[in-house]
């Protein structure tokens, strides 16, 4: 396979792969613009970075790693002053216009929000992108235990949040 | 044995194999708490997967398209870095921090939270060709026998799209596959247009069945809902939710069912 073959290849996976990304950054920000902007910076970092990708690495386990590499560096950068904008900007995922039918549905993406961070990433990756435990670990780079446990905990929580049986002993 | 819950939960994702997994097995048939356990596992799985399905069927900013593009210009070892698009990215960060209400064309709006009428909206169960197509020539008709059938791009779509590897720009959007109570393969989709409708087609036979349909964003708003208008609309979902058994089929589950020309597996 030449260059270009390769090269256009992995354009069509890239942008096979936009609409799961951007639902990754969503989760992982909690904010859909800061999403879009996290999805762009990886794709620009992803590029320059195709010859690091490991030939067998499946590309959304990669690419998620570094929407959320890009998303440790955007929270540094920007220091505390967006954990007080956070929580009223993630609304906007809601929508106002509230139907009755809808709630079930929407408490579920309230209740992801209300996760800590690490228990809500876990679970996205998860149960939401489907990656297998070894894959999201690898994402997170945290030892397959450290993700199991992440999960089990963010689990738990969701069943409570959403009135579910939760108290499982 | 005591079987954690952890233990439970690996082994409803899929994670457990060998001795591992017949020991959970065993142990879940000599107990029925169990049992119960492990059917939460999955009902919040179903549940969640369920919630942030709609979400792939939304049109993806120009902008990402764009850069995603370059991937096939760029070279690959790298060496000249385009950073335009992170820049203006950060430029258009500062923008908002300056007008946080400001409503520009990136924001995000759920496209289908105003559906205007609902219960008019809904065309549930249509048992005549859907009006806005001339027979023969849009993509729904009805059959000999007169249900509705899929046809043209959308009965291409049904059959070849892969919900995760479909063009964002492509006039169908295939949502969620799944399996329906008797054992036949389902997918969700969504037409974009002026009308923009959405539904369910199971198939049978040689044929992709419309089960559902239900009519997209209603006129008033269809230039400020076009670019999010593809979205499920949580009605959809609902109905989904009525006729699922089991999980929304994933990536490699969908691929099999299109391998096998979405022929449910005899029992």
């Amino acid at each position: 396979m030449n260059t270009s073959e390769t090269s256009q290849n992995f354009q069509e996976e890239l942008v096979a792969l936009l609409p799961r990304l951007r639902r990754f950054a969503r989760n992982l920000t909690r904010n859909p613009h800061d999403a879009d902007d996290m999805v762009q910076i990886a794709i620009e970092r992803a590029i320059t970075r195709a010859d690091q990708r490991q030939p067998d690495a499946r590309l959304d386990g990669w690419m998620f790693k570094i929407v959320r590499n890009a998303w440790i560096d955007e929270v540094r950068s920007r220091g505390r002053r967006d954990k007080i904008f956070a929580p009223e900007e993630a609304g906007e995922h809601i929508g106002s216009d509230v139907i009755e039918q809808e709630v079930t549905l929407m408490s579920v993406q309230a209740a992801m929000l209300g996760l800590p961070e690490e228990q809500r990433v876990a679970v996205s990756l998860v149960l939401i992108e489907g990656l297998p435990y070894k894959e999201a670990a690898g994402v997170l780079e945290v030892p397959i235990g450290t993700l199991t446990s992440r999960l089990a905990r963010g689990r738990a929580a969701l069943q409570v949040l959403l009135g579910g049986e939760g108290e499982v002993a | 044995m005591t079987i954690s819950d952890e233990t439970i939960m690996a082994y409803s994702d899929g994670e457990l194999d060998g001795a591992e997994r017949e020991a959970v097995e065993r142990a879940i048939r000599e107990n029925p708490e169990l049992e119960k356990r492990l059917a939460l596992h999955r009902a919040l799985r179903e549940q969640i997967t369920l919630a942030y399905s709609a979400e792939l069927s939304e049109p993806v900013p120009e902008r990402l398209l764009a850069a995603a593009r370059r991937a096939a210009t760029s070279p690959p070892a790298g060496k000249v870095v385009n950073f335009d698009g992170a820049q203006a990215a950060k430029a258009r960060r500062a923008a908002r921090d300056d007008s946080r209400a400001a409503n520009d064309e990136s924001s995000y709006k759920p496209g289908w939270q105003s559906l205007g009428g609902i219960a008019a909206g809904i065309l549930l169960g249509l048992g005549v060709g859907y009006g806005l197509w001339q027979q023969g020539a849009g993509p729904i008709a009805t059959d000999a026998s007169g249900a509705l059938i899929a046809t043209g791009r959308l009965r291409s779509a049904l059959t070849a799209q892969l919900a995760a590897d479909q063009a964002p720009t492509s006039s169908v959007h295939i949502g969620i596959s799944f399996r329906d109570k008797t054992g036949g393969f389902c997918r969700s989709f969504a037409l974009s247009g002026a009308a923009a409708p959405a539904g369910v087609a199971c198939h049978h036979g040689a044929e992709w069945q419309i089960q559902s349909l239900m009519k997209g964003p209603s006129g008033e708003n269809s230039g400020e809902y076009r670019t999010a208008g593809t979205g499920m609309p949580p009605l959809l979902l609902k109905s989904i939710e009525a006729e699922i058994s089991g999980e929304p089929l994933d990536q490699a589950a969908e691929a099999v069912a299109r391998r096998q020309g979405w022929q449910a597996p005899s029992q």
